[in-house]
Order: C-alpha cells, then structure tokens, then sequence
C-alpha cells in the first residue's frame, strides 16, 4: 500500500466518523434540555451552538455581552471563543515553559555528580506515581485559583517529568563523547554546554511529547475546579447544565489546538534533529 | 535470575545475598539503591521541615498523614458526615482497584487484538490508525464530562473511560512490537513449514510479549490517575470520591492520606506487574 493510499484512506475515516456521528444523532434524538440533543448533530452545533459561545463573551470591542442584555450575534461568539481560547493557550505555554524549565535546569544539577542522581532519583520516582490529576485540589489551596495556581499545577506536573526524563536522557549519553571531550581537556562546564546539552536533545524529545500532552490535560484540570474564563471554564459551566453541545464544540477545539500543538512541534524539532544521526524517528506519541 | 543479581550486587555494591528471604527481597526491589532511600528519608524530612514554615493546615506533617491513614484504613466514621456511606479507605480503594485492574484487563485485550491484526493486515491499520490516535489526544477531563452524562456515575462510566486510554496506549506497543519483529523470524518458521496458527502461537505472540508487559506496565502507572481523576469528576465511591469530598471542607491531611494510599497502591501494582513481566520472560535472552 503506497503512502498515497494510507493518506487517502485516513481522510476516508475522518469523513466517515463524522458521518457516523450525524448518523447516531439522528438514531438518538433524546434531549436533555429541551433543544439540547444527547448527541448533537453538525446542524446543531455549527448554529445554534457556535451562536450560544456568545453568552461566555464578558463585553468589549463595542459588542456588549450577552448577560448585559446583548443579542447573541455570530461576533460576539467569535470574539468569545478566541479570548477563552487565548486564555487557555497563555495559561498552557507559560506553566509549560515555567515547568520545562525548572526541570531541565533541577535535571542537570542532578546528574552534575553520580551521588546527587543517586540520591534524588527515587523521590523523583515516587512523586511521579502519585495521581497528578487528584492533585488539583491540593494547588487550589497552596496557590489559589487565580493565574498563579493554574500555571504553578502545570509547571509542577511539566517538571517531574522533566526531571526524571532529563536524568535518563544524561544517563543514556555514550560514555565516549565524555572520555573524548574529557582527554581534549574540557571541563565539566565545557562538557554540559558542548556535550551533554547537543547529546540529550533527541532522547528528551520524547519527553517533551509527552509533557505536551500532560500540559493538555492539567490545563484543563486547573480550569475545572474554579477559574472564571478558559475552554475548561466553558466545560464545566456546559455540563453543569447539561448543554451536551457545548461541550462537544469546546472538545472540539481542545482536540484541534492539541493536534496542532503536536504537529508543530513535531516539525520544528524534526529541522532541529536533522544533524542526529539516528534520531528517535519512532517516536511519536505514546 | 544471575544475571539480575548480578546487577544488583553491582548497583548496591555489596557482597553475595544470603538466604532465601535476601534474594527474594532483592528480586523484589530490583532497583533499589541504598542511596534512593536516604533521598526518600531526605524528602520526608524536607516535606516536615517545609511544613513547619508554612503551617500544617497548607502541608500537614508527614506523620500526621500516617496517623490519619492509619485512623481511616478500615473505619472512617467523619467520612459518613459528608454522606458517604461508613467505609474506610480500604473499602474505597478496593472499588478504584476493581476498576482499574477490569479496565487494564480489557482494555489490554483489546488493545493488543487490535494492535497485532493491524501490524499484519495494512488495509485495517490504515482504517484503525487516525482514529485511536484522534481518540488517544482527547484529554481525559475533556472526555469524562461525555461519559458522567451518557452513562452516569456509576462504576461503568470510569470503567469504560480508563479502558479506552488503555486500549489505545497497548495498540500502539503491540503495533510497534510486532513491527519491529526480526522478519528473519518469519521466514524461519515459513521455511520450516510453519501455518498461519503457528506463526501467530509460535512466533508473534512470544515474540511481542515483552514490549506488550512493558505497555501494560505503563497503561496500569496511567489507570490510577485516570480513576482518581474519573471518581473525583463525578462518582459515588472510591478513593477520588473521598478526595472530592475532602477538598470541598479544604482537609489537606485527609487529601495527602488518600494521596499516599493511592500512590503506594499504584507502586505495589507496578511491582507486581514487573514481577510477573520478569517471570514471563525467563526463557528470552535479553530479559533483563
């Protein structure tokens, strides 16, 4: 089967999931609310639904929101969408970058000297099994709901895996990039920043997939439980009421930005390993 | 099993084990390294010191937590004023533990059916393929709300919900395994005069096992945070119950209690899984 096939295959599947989805709405018309299908079909969510985004839009750019008496016009919906989505976007790369930093600069301090790794490798371990996602709570209380709490959770959960993928990936370094950097009589500094920093990039490829993906999920934890704008605000205020809808459409865009997100990243650090020689080609998303 | 104590003997660096007890306490902890556990008694110590600066209402003292798991193991009767039933933790996590263990079981199987067809059938894969990958980038919280709504808050819908990430993440080991099988295998057996059967007994299923308990290792870490999370969202028992209800009256030391059974129940079920992958795979050469 050639590639040409596969893709045509693959967008063949796609049509035929939305097809099936339209074809369970029709098989399931129950509504929960009236107006509000289980299982809503595209006729529903590309009007009434896209229209209903503008109850979250607070006011502004002259368009007065819906809650100060406003008409639900397809601007305000647009308008409300991009700043939820916007909020989420900001809170995700900065407790991502906060996160991913923290742990690659802890990381590296660790595998400095064998004993350190020693002695910090299992606590790593055993804070890595604990459920990250039942943590929610704990942030809440330790940092608030406001900004600080929500990137504080993500940062916190980026960096354990950081971390420990950074103190592998060092590990994994051929011991004869070192002997030979070492016998041309370069320091330990020299060695990090010519070596181990260039030599870990591919390994923590891997790692930086998948903390792409946990930031997805605790964005959205940290919006569950008390935040006041973001797509998992809009989440639980749907499903509080039941709007089936709204929840879709909002799953709808997390699923969107997400595989944006990946395909993304998957370009940039496919140009920036090009000099690898085997790089983890394999490697996608676990 | 030498070459596994060998390792041993080399990483902790000490002598001969001794005695039955020894070796089945290193076969156990295969990776512990004294030096872990004074790092563990250094973080415990840190966790106490930092909560006497901060105050145990924000990080309750290690021991408190202890004491509180060892209140609350089998009868919690403060835990019955929130209207839940009167059950300790040990009740609720043998609920979480019966959800996650079904949903690795089937999600395991299914995975893994799915996983190994598709590595041998293209037309299949290409069909398969976008649309777990599709599935396995939804995050959970964005799929539970779904679930509580169409099947409600019973066990079924944290069930059927872990059991789709599982499923994905051991379709894509299998898949891979079977991939990266030696075709040198194959061709061995198909010179030898091996059947369709054959192939699939004697060749394909021994020949992914390792990556397969690798996966499954990996999927049952996931389950435990994806049940506390899915009984947390919404469910009428469970350990992520108790952590719901205990976050609304803001008890950090219940909260850091439940944390603690959950993550040493999540240890002994990895160590047991790795036990079992070790046990499997005595025969192949490169077990490790």
């Amino acid at each position: 089967m050639t590639r040409a096939t596969q893709k045509r295959i693959s967008l063949a599947v796609f049509v035929a999931m939305v097809v099936f989805w339209q074809v369970l709405s029709v098989l399931f018309p129950a509504e929960i609310v009236d107006g509000v299908p289980m299982i809503p079909g595209w006729q529903v969510l590309a009007t009434t639904t896209f229209l209903s985004m503008a109850d979250y839009w607070g006011g502004g750019f002259g368009i007065i929101s819906v809650a100060q008496g406003g008409e639900r016009t397809t601007a305000a919906a647009a308008l409300s969408i991009i700043s939820h989505s916007w909020d989420t976007l900001v809170r995700l790369y900065v407790g991502l970058a906060l996160g991913a930093i923290c742990g690659a600069t802890l990381g590296l301090a660790i595998t400095w000297s064998a004993w350190t790794r020693r002695i910090i490798e299992l606590p790593v371990e055993v804070l890595r099994t604990l459920p990250l996602l039942a943590m929610v709570p704990l942030f809440q209380l330790w940092f608030g709901t406001y900004f600080a709490g929500k990137i504080a959770f993500i940062g916190y959960g980026v960096a354990v895996l950081f971390v420990a993928g950074v103190i592998n990936a060092v590990r994994n370094v051929p011991p004869i990039y070192l002997e030979n950097a070492r016998t041309l009589g370069a320091s330990k500094m020299e060695i990090y920043k010519t070596v181990i920093l260039p030599a870990i990039f591919p390994e923590l490829r891997a790692t930086i997939m998948l903390s792409l993906g946990l930031a997805w999920a605790t964005v959205i934890g940290a919006e569950y439980l008390g935040a006041q704008s973001g797509l998992g605000y809009i989440l639980v205020y749907a499903q509080s009421y039941g709007f089936v809808d709204r929840m879709f459409f909002v799953a709808l865009l997390f699923v969107l930005y997400a595989s944006i997100s990946f395909a993304l990243f998957n370009m940039v650090s496919t140009k920036m390993l090009r000099w690898a020689p085997r790089a983890s080609g394999r490697e996608s998303l676990a | 099993m030498a070459t596994l104590r060998q390792t041993i003997g080399a990483t902790a660096g000490d002598g001969a084990p001794t005695g039955h007890a020894m070796r089945v306490l290193k076969a156990w902890l295969p990776s512990a390294d004294p030096l872990g556990l004074v790092g563990i008694v250094l973080a415990v110590v840190i966790w106490w010191a930092l909560g006497f600066v901060v105050g145990s209402a924000v990080l309750p003292s290690p021991h408190a937590v202890m004491a509180r798991v060892g209140q609350d193991f089998w009868v919690a009767p403060m835990l019955s004023y929130y209207g839940l039933p009167k059950t300790g933790l040990f009740d609720s996590l043998t609920y979480s533990a019966t959800n996650v263990f079904l949903s690795v079981l089937l999600g395991g199987a299914i995975g893994v059916v799915l996983g190994l067809f598709t590595a041998r059938v293209t037309l299949a894969r290409a069909i398969l393929d976008p649309i777990l990958t599709t599935v396995g980038t939804i995050p959970i919280l964005v799929l539970a709300p779904f679930f509580l709504i169409w099947f409600g808050t019973g066990r079924w819908s944290a069930l059927l919900l872990i059991t789709i990430y599982v499923v994905v993440i051991l379709y894509i080991y299998a898949q891979r395994a079977a991939d990266n099988l030696d075709p040198v295998y194959e061709d061995s057996a198909r010179t030898l005069g091996a059947g369709g059967w054959d192939i699939l007994w004697g060749m394909l299923i021994p020949g992914t096992l390792p990556q397969i308990l690798g996966g499954l290792r990996i999927a049952l870490a996931g389950a435990w945070g994806l049940e506390a999370i899915a009984e947390l969202l919404g469910a009428q028992r469970g350990i992520g119950k108790i952590i719901e209800v205990l976050a609304g009256s803001l008890d950090t030391e219940g909260i850091f209690a439940c944390l603690l059974v959950l993550g040493v129940a999540a240890v002994i079920s990895d160590m047991l899984m790795g036990a079992l992958a070790r046990r499997a795979m005595r025969w192949s050469a490169d077990a490790k």
